[in-house]
């Protein structure tokens, strides 16, 4: 489609780029890697936010100390140079036999598994302590008093309602997550970003590349926001919380 | 609530009609109005546009468009600044047709697909692909990089050579060199692959240069042009005319010794080939 004019710029649209010649089959490669990507992280930064989180607000000071300073060190310091750190820097401490190993299996993308969830278990234990705060201290005090103990308590009660209410908050984490993944495009892995710069690179089309990039990276997050949502609306605790108003999707 | 809508349907009208406007802007037009001509070149890519060590961003690219800059200004009649920024092989297009640089003055090869989105200058500068590898490394070039992890720069046109013809190879790719040479450095690639003329610079700059080795014969064919706007005939003249006095009147060959001479930044000694190719790229007066 030649479109002459369009915002300043005299370009011919060509938007068939995106499917022929096997491009199409390498926007597929880069959603997958995307997706696996985000959702190992995703999981291991779930993990590691639990328990910071959690840890962040026990009655224990040096276990309050350990989980500050994790927080406070890897939310900080940018994602690049996490990044940079785990692929570059984090290999070279082990040992030889180590090394081959790991440049034999992708290191690529198991440093950016690393370098993300580490990231976002910082920021996500955030978003944990403040719903475990959000909660009154008498819950704590009557869940102790009906026998358990302090772990129980945090296992069976507190951590359950809290994860219940930093769902939108944690939906926002989520989606970055998502997002920043496009990083690790500077470390070497394939994923959907460097796609569709790839397909720039052959075709020298970049804005076809970079729209079909814009409109996949939405379509994902459109997708886990509204999955999110459904999970808000089937865990609720009918009673426990006044609600304004539901999450619209 | 119609009125605020005709209201937005018009402002976008106008908005719309006068983007046209600048579009119908040629090249030598803007830079008239502007009074700024702007190039796309690179930081990192020692000698064509790098960052040297007085933090001074020069290069043999930019000292050419450093004489295209004069030949506009002989043009136009009147003095016009010359801005420099930093353009990647993924960003260089994009540049050009929002219009936020007016010609690409680095590294970049000219090739068949690239003609579709602009325009390419005369060839200025001639290399080919080859490797760079540690001192004792097995491999001695295209041939043996089967099953190894080839480091390659994204945008350049080497990888997706090797994609095609060696693709039991396993490449990595990276968005810019610095990163590629890191990573060739703590051996997470086995060897990196660039044009012969960049894995030079980079030797150069290393810290032990002894214990790098540029091998293989050239696999590709790399013939650096300028790129600019599409159908934009005049400021193509005035940066082809540029080219073509330099090189008539000698001067292109000082910068080159400058740069590339014994003495240069990069020795890189021109062979005769290349010598008559850039001579017969002049037409005559």
């Amino acid at each position: 489609m030649p479109l002459t004019g369009f915002l300043g710029m005299q370009y011919n649209f060509q938007w068939s780029v995106l499917w022929t010649g096997g491009h199409g089959e390498w926007l597929i490669q880069g959603i997958v890697t995307t997706l696996r990507l985000s959702a190992l992280a995703w999981i291991l930064a779930s993990l590691l936010g639990i328990l910071a989180g959690a840890l962040r607000t026990v009655p224990f000071r040096p276990l309050r100390a350990v989980a500050t300073c994790y927080v406070e060190f890897f939310r900080n310091v940018p994602l690049l140079v996490w990044f940079f750190f785990w692929y570059f820097g984090a290999p070279q401490m082990l040992p030889r036999a180590a090394q081959d190993w790991l440049n034999a299996h992708g290191p690529e993308f198991w440093s950016a598994v690393v370098g993300l969830s580490v990231y976002h278990g910082a920021r996500m234990s955030e978003v944990i302590r403040a719903g475990i705060q959000s909660i009154p201290k008498t819950l704590l005090e009557a869940s102790v008093a009906t026998g358990l103990s302090v772990g129980q308590a945090y296992r069976l009660i507190i951590i359950p309602v809290a994860l219940r209410l930093i769902i939108p908050p944690a939906t926002n984490e989520s989606l970055n997550l998502l997002k920043n993944s496009s990083l690790a495009l500077t470390i070497g892995v394939a994923e959907l970003t460097f796609m569709t710069r790839q397909i720039e690179t052959y075709t020298a089309k970049a804005f076809e590349a970079l729209t079909a990039g814009t409109l996949i990276y939405l379509a994902l997050c459109l997708g886990i926001s509204a999955t999110m949502a459904q999970v808000e609306r089937y865990f609720r605790i009918p009673g426990l919380i006044v609600r304004v108003g539901r999450a619209e999707h | 609530m119609r009125r605020v809508l005709s209201v937005l349907v018009t402002a976008v009208v106008v908005l719309g009609l006068a983007m046209t406007g600048w579009a119908a802007e040629s090249t030598l037009e803007k830079i008239n109005r502007t009074g700024v001509f702007t190039i796309g070149t690179r930081t990192a890519s020692p000698p064509f546009g790098y960052i040297n060590k007085q933090n001074d961003h020069v290069g043999f690219s930019i000292d050419l468009a450093k004489l295209v800059h004069k030949n506009i200004e002989k043009k136009l009649n009147k003095s016009v600044t010359f801005e420099l920024k930093e353009s990647q092989p993924a960003t260089r297009i994009p540049l050009l047709t929002s219009m936020a640089v007016d010609l690409i003055a680095g590294t970049m090869t000219d090739t068949r697909p690239r003609r579709d989105s602009v325009d390419f200058s005369l060839t200025f500068f001639v290399t080919g692909a080859q490797f760079l590898v540690k001192e004792g490394s097995p491999i001695r070039g295209i041939q043996d990089i089967g099953g190894k992890r080839v480091g390659a720069q994204q945008g350049s046109t080497n990888e997706r050579i090797i994609r095609e013809r060696v693709p039991q190879a396993q490449l990595v790719v990276f968005p810019d060199q610095a990163a590629a040479f890191t990573a060739l450095v703590q051996g997470r690639v086995d060897t990196y692959t660039n044009d012969g003329i960049q894995l030079a610079g980079l030797k150069v700059k290393a810290p032990n240069p002894a214990e790098w080795k540029i091998v293989g014969n050239f696999y590709s064919y790399e013939p650096y042009g300028m790129a600019m706007r599409k159908n934009d005939s005049d400021f193509r003249a005035v940066v082809n005319n540029a080219l073509m006095e330099a090189i008539e009147g000698g001067e292109y060959f000082n910068l080159y010794d400058k740069w590339f001479g014994p003495k240069g930044e990069l020795p890189y000694p021109m062979t005769d080939d290349v010598k008559s190719f850039l001579m017969y790229q002049v037409v005559p007066k």
